[in-house]
């Protein structure tokens, strides 16, 4: 089956304000499966915001080819196929709600692409019930708490009924408790709708819920794979200014100091369940 | 503080007013206006107050809040009628001391003066509690779209306003935060003359331009990420549609301009 997304040799350089060519993205090579829930993790300026904008064609390739479902993004006659194939949701809830009612607001996508009138609707209590937003579709985005935001945010995206939701951070500007719920609700859109989802943080304990994680420097992937086997490389992660989650770095030092530990250890529970066998 | 303030003062309610069509009311709204522009004589100012009554009850607004609405321009209506009353040129001094005096003709003309701005003010505020401001919006730009031949950018106005609604309570928020922040770092906003608050409103203000333009950028991105591409083939969730009732709204509102004629140019 061909990838829903592909990069061939992704390159772009951004030209700042004194003229400079600033180098975002190196070469970069990826394939996207169908379905997947794929992290991206890297320190700041490592090119993940510019790698997300070039999946839905807000920023195009300088050098190389970003293909979305074969389709080329710098084509421009495919350019609404392709925002309708790869949605975008921002760090900032509230910069990207349109409407001063939720529900204007998930229809606005709707609105756009000319669905008829009898239809929109429907898919709008569609996508707000896949977010659990069903009972504010009345309410006032500003008055909702900041998860509570962003879910809108993510039914706006769903009600498109994409093929990919491409998150940049997601959860910079929520509390514990939101960041949650949009873990839950990330998970839930790829188990029932089969949504693709890249997905962009800070958070290793959310990239550790993906399928496959990526970690970027430098406009390049340096590391992939499982998150158990990404995370494990504590020493790596740490020469890229990356923080290995909690139980990996106890599993290393107690390696280090001459026990012998399975080596895919992340989470708390894995380490209990090695240390007490 | 900032967040007493309200905007779009929607009232929900059931009634025919709440139900007619924006356009209906946005129109017959300027109707009235002309309508209330030909009252001459007492006669046509009586009616013109029952009409108004009779669309207020018929709306089942709280009367007194719509009457509250008159509030902020309390000091434009009674200036405008002090004014009538103390300048206005007549015959008939009823009242005379040192330079002032009242005339009757500028009592009459003060009191039809000021009642022509609370008629006026009423019937804006009726539409404007009985219309919510998307629909509001909606409506604007449905009335403008004949004009866009002409030039006028009826998608772009109205987005414009939807854009504005929608972030008029979150840089209020915001404002209001700023506030704090500063006053938490010493700022003074309520001594010294105009000029020195106004200066000390500087601080406020930077931050809160410079937050605006980055909030315009990044929601004109996500915009753009959800396929916005300006008016051309889009639909709309809330269609508009006229009914029998906007009809005869219509129609209402003829008769009433023709009975404001006739008491004009016919009087009784
Ligand atoms: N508009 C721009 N003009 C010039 N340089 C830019 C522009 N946007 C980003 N850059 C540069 O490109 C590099 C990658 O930026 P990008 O925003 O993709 O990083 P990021 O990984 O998303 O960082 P963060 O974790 O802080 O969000 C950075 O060095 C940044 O300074
Ligand atoms: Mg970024």
């Amino acid at each position: 089956m061909q990838p829903l997304i592909e990069l061939q040799d992704l390159t772009h350089a951004y030209t700042d304000a004194e003229n400079n060519q600033v180098l975002a993205l190196q070469k970069l090579n990826l394939q996207i499966e169908q379905g997947e829930f794929l992290a991206v993790i890297g320190a700041n300026g490592c090119g993940k915001s510019t790698l997300a904008k070039h999946l839905n064609a807000l920023l195009l390739p300088t050098g190389g080819k970003c293909l979305v479902n074969g389709m080329d993004t710098q084509d421009e006659s495919h350019l609404w196929d392709i925002r309708q194939t790869v949605g975008m949701v921002f760090q900032n809830p509230d910069n990207q709600i349109v409407a001063a009612v939720v529900e204007e607001d998930v229809a606005f996508g709707l609105e756009n692409i000319g669905v008829p009138h009898a239809e929109i609707r429907p898919r709008v209590e569609t996508a707000l019930k896949a977010v659990d937003m069903s009972a504010y579709a009345l309410h006032a985005p500003h008055l909702l708490s900041g998860g509570q935001k962003q879910r809108v945010a993510i039914a706006g995206v769903v009600a498109l009924e994409p093929r990919c939701i491409v998150m940049d951070e997601p959860t910079a500007m929520l509390d514990p408790l939101g960041r949650k719920e949009i873990m839950a609700t990330v998970k839930k859109l790829q188990r029932e709708k089969q949504i693709t989802f890249v997905y962009i943080t800070h958070y290793m304990n959310e990239a550790m819920q993906a399928d496959r994680v990526i970690v970027m420097d430098h406009g390049q992937i340096v590391m992939q794979g499982k998150p158990a086997e990404v995370f494990s490389r504590v020493a790596e992660l740490q020469t890229l200014h990356l923080e290995a989650p909690l139980a990996a770095t106890v599993a290393a030092d107690l390696r280090h100091a001459g026990l012998s530990l399975p080596r895919d250890i992340i989470t708390n529970e894995e380490l209990a369940a090695a240390l007490c066998r | 503080m900032l967040s007493d303030i309200t905007l779009g003062q929607y009232y929900p309610g059931n009634s025919v007013i709440h139900h007619l069509d924006p356009r209906t009311k946005i129109l017959g709204t300027l109707l009235f206006i002309i309508a209330i522009f030909m009252a001459t004589n007492t006669a046509g100012y009586i009616f013109l107050c029952v009409f108004v009554m009779a669309v207020i009850l018929a709306s089942r607004l709280p009367v007194g809040m719509v009457f509250r609405s008159l509030k902020p321009l309390a000091f434009i209506i009674i200036l405008t009628m002090a004014l009538h009353f103390f300048m206005g040129e007549g015959e008939q001094v009823l009242f005379e001391w040192k330079f002032l005096r009242i005339t009757q003709e500028g009592l009459a003309m003060g009191i039809k003066m000021s009642l022509r701005l609370v008629l006026l003010l009423l019937i804006s505020s009726v539409l404007t509690f009985t219309t919510s401001p998307i629909v509001l919006t909606d409506g604007i730009e449905s009335l403008l779209n004949p004009f866009k031949r002409i030039g006028v950018p009826a998608h772009e106005l109205a987005m414009m306003m939807t854009i504005a609604l929608r972030f008029i309570p979150t840089l209020i928020e915001e404002t209001d935060r700023i506030i704090k922040a500063q006053t938490a770092r010493g700022a003074d906003f309520s001594s010294g003359n105009l000029l020195q608050k106004a200066k000390n409103m500087l601080p406020v203000l930077i931050p809160l331009f410079i937050s605006a333009f980055r909030r315009a950028d990044e929601l004109a991105i996500a915009m753009e990420a959800r396929c916005y591409r300006g008016g051309e083939g889009r639909t709309r969730m809330h269609e508009l549609a006229y009914t029998k009732v906007d009809v005869g709204a219509f129609v209402l509102i003829v008769v009433v301009m023709a009975i404001m004629a006739a008491l004009r140019w016919w009087p009784l």
